[in-house]
């Protein structure tokens, strides 16, 4: 042991791992028996009751059926997942629409000022949903901010519907997924030579085309991979849609809530549960593919 | 161009800002109605917050769930970032997959799968199966900030401990751990942060016995809306915004933009 202690940094990463040796297992150890135990034990679980029959006595174990997965294409289901879809693609353009004009503006602050800024970005993703949530009902609804001054002013006789429809689900979902596709881009957006652009306004290149030409596609992986990433937290959504979508509004977490505590079909809260898990997956698998190919 | 570039950004700024702030704000309100604008500012309902169990129960309950589940976190996940940093063993990254998995399962998905397995396990309702879920909820923020923070200091002190006849285990307490506990203490307050937000996975495995506090808030917005709950979501965006700037300036933050 003192011998190989001597060694120094230049020693073999082999012999390294021999000196930690069968320890090193005893390090992971732990955490790999919690996830594997509390993890994928239970999504594991989840997945082998969606293909079970519910029954009135419960779970039927002994019976495997495809039932619950041809119930996600019946009009309701299928209504509520376009809903969700559609809510969530419309964040996600929102999103991607504002990325640039909030990362071109960051890149020209000085480097404290960065901090500040993006910890203000930042902040709706730290702070809790719910009570962020709360706050949006208090500025949206039918006596909100918004509502009570457009009346004050004598421009609207009724209020205006803000929420408890898709239109609340957008407003509120948007702020705390922003960062998801701000960060990549800045960061992209760092990263480019200065001379590149240099370059091209010395060759006589205006600011647009700049934009167009240089910019734009040296950022666009980090971009779509940032898109991605914002859409797939915009399908999982649930809490502030729950608050904010209201009963006519329902998205597709919210209807696996009922599903599985109201009407406790586990069998079919299941097969939901892997729908969402798939298009997740998918959509990491698609993100990471079009990263690959782009860079 | 660069006058519209900040217009936009204060607009956008004022928008995501506004709910929060809005709260904060209306939490000061002496009446029983929110009306703005507010001309007459009163403490009087945080006095009423610690008068409603229901609120101060379901905060000791978070405060207890966010503190135990940080701490097992920070333990178990500082052995498991040392185990990848130093050991490096074949398949790291399937490992690191499975640790920072819920960062990118949906929620929902594990809450669902969660709550059908404690059933079958006979731990519906326990504290323990909702201190599990929290512990595997936040692992992903616990091993990424200890791996960074591990990462930093080579393992040269360690063996020169070790050259000194200190077994492996005693190397990593006496130096590893104290170097690391600038990163051990943002892992700490991230986990804790995460925890004492969480709602999704909560709502759906807690039976009525365990309302954390954002599961109390949620059920209250849904049901009606009193002034008591400006001002526990003021609370609980004071101890965000302590704790957001704690984590700002260990530097906890930075690893997120990567």
């Amino acid at each position: 042991m003192t011998a190989a202690a001597l060694a120094g940094p230049g020693f073999p990463r082999a012999s390294l791992a021999a000196r930690l040796g069968g320890a090193g297992w005893l390090f992971l150890a732990p955490a790999v028996v919690l996830m594997v135990a509390a993890y994928l034990a239970p999504l594991f679980d989840s997945i082998v009751i969606s293909f079970h029959p519910n029954t009135p006595q419960g779970i039927d174990r002994a019976h495997w059926i495809l039932g619950n997965y041809a119930r996600l294409f019946d009009d309701y289901y299928a209504t509520v997942l376009l809903r969700t879809l559609r809510v969530s693609v419309i964040i996600t353009l929102l999103s991607v629409l504002l990325a640039y004009p909030v990362a071109l503006w960051l890149a020209e602050l000085s480097p404290r000022g960065q901090t500040w800024a993006i910890l203000v970005y930042m902040s709706p993703w730290l702070v809790n949903t719910v009570v962020k949530s709360f706050g949006w009902t208090l500025i949206l609804g039918n006596s909100g901010v918004i509502n009570t001054g457009l009346r004050a002013a004598g421009l609207i006789d009724a209020p205006l519907r803000l929420m408890f429809n898709e239109l609340g689900i957008v407003i509120g979902l948007l702020p705390g997924h922003f960062l998801f596709v701000l960060l990549p881009l800045w960061a992209a957006l760092k990263g480019i030579d200065d001379n590149l652009r240099w370059a091209a306004m010395t060759l006589g290149a205006r600011p647009g085309t700049v934009f167009l030409r240089i910019t734009l596609p040296l950022t666009l992986p980090a971009l779509i991979a940032g898109a991605i990433i914002n859409f797939t937290m915009n399908m999982a959504a649930f809490a502030a849609p729950a608050l904010l979508g209201g009963t006519r509004a329902r998205v597709l977490s919210f209807v696996a809530y009922q599903v599985n505590l109201e009407e406790l079909n586990w069998p079919f809260g299941g097969a939901l549960a892997v729908a969402m898990l798939t298009v997740t997956l998918g959509c990491i698998a698609l993100a990471q593919w079009v990263g690959g190919r782009l860079r | 161009m660069k006058r519209a570039l900040t217009a936009l950004n204060v607009l956008m700024i004022v928008y995501i800002l506004a709910p929060i702030v809005l709260v904060v704000w209306m939490s000061f309100t002496p009446t029983m109605l929110f009306r703005i604008p507010i001309t007459q500012f009163s403490l009087r309902w945080y006095y009423e917050v610690f008068s409603y169990s229901a609120y101060v129960d379901a905060a000791l309950l978070s405060l207890r769930l966010g503190l135990l589940a940080a701490l097992v976190a920070v333990a178990v996940g500082f052995c498991a970032a040392y185990g990848l940093v130093r050991w490096k063993p074949p398949g790291s990254a399937v490992l690191m997959g499975l640790f920072t998995a819920p960062l990118v399962v949906p929620a929902v998905v594990f809450g669902i799968a969660m709550l059908q397995f404690i059933n079958r396990i006979g731990l519906y309702g326990s504290f323990t199966a909702l201190l599990l879920a929290h512990v595997v909820l936040v692992m992903p923020f616990a091993v990424r900030t200890l791996q960074a923070s591990i990462q930093e200091h080579g393992p040269e002190l360690e063996w020169a401990a070790m050259s000194l006849g200190a077994r492996r285990w005693r190397a990593v307490m006496l130096v590893t751990v104290p170097l690391c506990l600038r990163g051990m203490i943002a892992a700490f307050l991230f986990c804790f942060l995460i925890s004492f937000s969480e709602i999704t996975v909560t709502l759906f495995m807690t039976g009525p016995a365990h309302q954390t506090l954002p599961v109390r808030i949620f059920n209250y917005v849904s049901d009606r809306i009193d002034p008591t709950m400006a001002a526990v979501s003021s609370m609980v965006v004071l101890l965000t915004v302590v704790i957001a700037l704690a984590l700002n300036r260990l530097g906890a933050l930075s690893e997120l933009k990567k």
